[in-house]
């Protein structure tokens, strides 16, 4: 941790600096593989690469699309010679919706099954990391976005044990603090004059909602402001009254609702904008799906919401979109699918350099190698810099004022529903400007 | 041939072919979800005394479930005892929060008994998940009681690990074959006991059943304290096996899936719960194929439909109808 930045890199002088540096990166990222496999064709045994993922279920939106993620980048690895001449073969299993049973039950599917080498996934729900246990009695590799403070604690406790499992975002911890900081920011350029400096946390009831609820609650004073009431709400939602009564009876300048399924966030927005607070509405994840601006429509200008996890809105990230939605259709989520297509160039680099991968209960010495080069590298993915501490990805500019260090704090802005959000911090990957919200203005 | 004469040699056979998988080879995944399905099939066994023989529409088998996990996890964690002092408690825990349901639903009847226990359930969920409040300081982490939404961890295990080594998942799967078995026993040997009888009395008529002298009190009482006992045990057996107890164990999802095992297999029929449980839980693995990906809740829901339309007695009521037709055709004397 590199501490805490209030001063990020401005876009000119990083294009001028780092941009170049990153792009080079990232041109090396994928040159180190060819040039591993020295003009070597992906024809010697398979390698197996497992999947756990929710194809079936309420996440299988997702779930379907780090399937495709993973498809791709396999796709390209084996197109590049694979490892050291071995193709990757992906497998996949259902994990539905979660919990540790479900999970585990899959894990070891694909790997006493399929002899996975390394199991690369998105996030699994409910998982509460047991299957690391999986993992490491099978001294694999394993990546995952599950963004949860969990994966640290898990690994802490046994760093040696866990040694092959890697959470490739930050933790939603930094959700909250990551969310004053940018609010700070604009208060303090002007950006945004808010109605007073009240904020109104609203979270569901779920870990990853009242983890990132408590950051904002527990983090507010440093930035200056104050918490006017928290409300959790049980979900799903679709009937706001009782929270917009609290709204409307004392407006703050800020509502951040940390709940982030979709429709349920388009609801709260078309029962808030009939009768409007002067208030800056952040919202968790739900906007970046299509289906936020479809429920909707106009009432959702203005919304501000964050990820951590997504393509970047830059060269490299708008050909990835363009390449994804050529290959798995318009209607497809590059956001979603990029996490494993990251994940599994970032382990194929790692296990070129190597010497290969490791096969299950095969002694770990292999994969530690392998895993100790993930440690190692810094990636330029398409979501940013992967750069490991506590095998964990770190955050920008949060945990690291290095933007080639760190996976940027994404903020977007639906600026017209009809089209794609805009990024709109951090710099100096923002593409837009923060516009004040119609209701405000 | 009837009653335990034919069951005790069929379920001594299915024993030893259980006890006998994993030295033939049977991979660690397969070990792994047999486990699965020896605690799930605990839990169906003895909420299809409550639910099937005594004929009370409980939902709240599964937060007794959480009880019995929960106070092995708070064992461990908080005190330091090891899992197998915490287990016994934990069953015995799980009988006092099973009495309690039981003495809170004695007004009701029907679905308004499945409302209160689903509240029940709901209720320790939520009081779970919205458990933020620090009760002590871990370094500058903050830690609540239940652990919230994350469940509870790092509290040990049965100790497999250390005295199997790489082979511990045999001795999971041995823990948790004992449990059912115990279970098992335990609720054929209550269904053909006088106390049997009484539940099912209270089932088919209440009211001839009290006028002849059968306390609704006292039976209610007991189906709900004695089908907690395993309950919680499976409960503990459980966040031993994961090493992780969290309120995803308390979702509706898990919940259905668990009800269908016992419509499925034959409500109120000794061996129908775990008949059900075996064809779901090795129809729901064949679904989990990514070639079947999306056709799970498709397939469940048509097992179910059809086990309801065909076999409304489940398949454990299709099998002994149909050795039922065979023994009159042969000239014997009909199973029960």
């Amino acid at each position: 941790m590199t501490g805490h930045s209030n001063n990020p890199s401005s876009r000119r002088s990083f294009l001028k600096g780092t941009t170049g540096a990153g792009l080079g990166v990232a041109a090396a990222s994928t040159g180190v593989l060819a040039s591993v496999n020295q003009g070597r064709a992906a024809e010697g045994e398979p390698i197996p690469v497992g999947q756990g993922t929710m194809m079936s279920g309420w996440g299988a939106a997702d779930g379907l699309e780090f399937k495709n993620g993973l498809e791709m980048a396999a796709e390209e690895i084996n197109a590049m010679g694979g490892i050291l001449g071995r193709p990757i073969e992906p497998h996949f299993v259902d994990t539905r919706e979660g919990g540790p049973d479900t999970v585990i039950q899959a894990f070891q599917r694909l790997i006493d099954r399929e002899n996975a080498s390394a199991i690369i996934c998105g996030y699994n729900l409910a998982t509460l990391e047991a299957e690391y246990d999986v993992i490491a009695d099978a001294g694999i590799v394993y990546t995952h976005t599950n963004t949860s403070l969990i994966h640290h604690e898990r690994y802490n406790g046994d760093p040696d044990r866990f040694f092959g499992c890697f959470q490739t975002d930050p933790s939603e911890y930094w959700y909250g603090e990551g969310l004053l900081n940018y609010l700070a920011g604009l208060r303090d350029t002007g950006q945004w004059t808010p109605a007073n400096n009240k904020i109104a946390i609203v979270a569901g009831a779920q870990n990853y909602s009242i983890v990132i609820g408590n950051s904002v609650r527990d983090n507010a004073q440093r930035y200056g402001f104050e918490i006017s009431f928290y409300d959790t709400v049980q979900i799903p939602i679709s009937e706001w009254g009782p929270t917009l009564a609290k709204v409307r009876e004392d407006p703050p300048g800020v509502i951040c609702i940390t709940h982030y399924a979709p429709a349920d966030l388009a609801n709260f927005m078309l029962q808030f904008a009939p009768n409007p607070t002067p208030s800056l509405v952040y919202m968790q994840y739900g906007p970046s799906l299509a289906q936020f601006r479809e429920i909707g429509g106009e009432a959702v200008n203005g919304v501000l919401y964050a990820t951590v996890i997504a393509n970047l809105q830059d060269e490299r990230g708008n050909d990835f979109v363009a390449r994804y939605k050529a290959k798995f259709g318009e209607s497809s989520s590059p956001a979603s699918g990029v996490q494993t297509y990251d994940a599994c160039h970032l382990w194929a680099i790692a296990a070129a350099v190597a010497g290969g991968a490791g096969n299950p209960y095969d002694g770990d010495d292999q994969n530690r190698r392998v895993a100790d080069q993930m440690r190692r590298i810094v990636h330029r993915g398409i979501c940013g810099a992967y750069h490991f501490v506590e095998n964990g990805a770190m955050t920008y500019p949060a945990q690291t004022n290095d933007p080639s260090l760190g996976m940027p704090h994404q903020f977007l802005q639906v600026q017209d529903f009809m089209r794609t959000p805009v990024m709109v911090g951090p710099q100096p990957y923002a593409v837009a400007d923060f516009e004040t919200p119609p209701w405000i203005s | 041939m009837s009653g335990w004469k034919r069951d005790l040699p069929i379920g001594l056979v299915v024993l030893a072919a259980l006890i006998a998988a994993p030295a033939f080879g049977l991979p660690r995944f397969w070990i792994t979800t047999v486990t699965v399905f020896f605690i799930w099939a605990t839990v169906v066994s003895q909420w299809n005394l409550v639910f099937g023989v005594a004929g009370i529409f409980s939902l709240a088998q599964m937060a007794i479930f959480a009880i019995g996990g929960y106070t092995t996890a708070m064992m461990g964690l908080y005190l330091e005892w090891s899992l197998w002092l915490a287990l016994p408690v934990s069953g015995l825990l799980a009988v006092v929060f099973g009495a309690v349901v039981g003495l809170a639903c004695l007004r009701l009847t029907g679905a308004y008994v499945a409302l209160l226990t689903l509240a029940i359930a709901y209720i320790l969920f939520l009081l779970i998940v919205t458990d933020t409040d620090c009760v002590y300081y871990e370094g500058t982490v903050c830690r609540s009681l239940t652990e919230g939404w994350k469940g509870l961890g790092r509290y040990g295990d049965y100790g497999f690990r250390d005295l199997f080594g790489r082979d511990f998942h045999l001795g999971n799967y041995g823990l948790a074959l004992a449990v059912l078995t115990l279970a098992t026993l335990f609720s054929f040997a209550i269904v053909r006991s006088p106390m049997g009888l009484a539940f099912r009395a209270l089932r088919d008529n209440p009211g001839y059943a009290v006028s002849r002298g059968v306390s609704r009190f006292k039976y209610q009482l007991l189906v709900f304290a004695l089908s907690a006992f395993f309950t919680g045990l499976a409960g503990s057996v459980y966040a031993g096996v994961f090493s992780v107890i969290g309120p995803n164990v308390l979702q509706l999802g898990l919940l259905l899936f668990l009800l269908s095992m016992m419509v499925v297999g034959g409500v109120g029929r000794p061996w129908g719960p775990l008949i059900g449980a075996a064809l779901l839980m090795l129809v729901d693995e064949t679904l989990k194929e990514e070639a079947f990906a999306g056709y799970r809740n498709i397939g469940l829901g048509l097992i179910l439909a059809a086990v309801v339309v065909l076999l409304p007695q489940g398949l454990a009521g299709g099998i002994d109808n149909l050795a039922r037709r065979l023994a009159r055709r042969g000239g014997g004397a009909p199973g029960e």
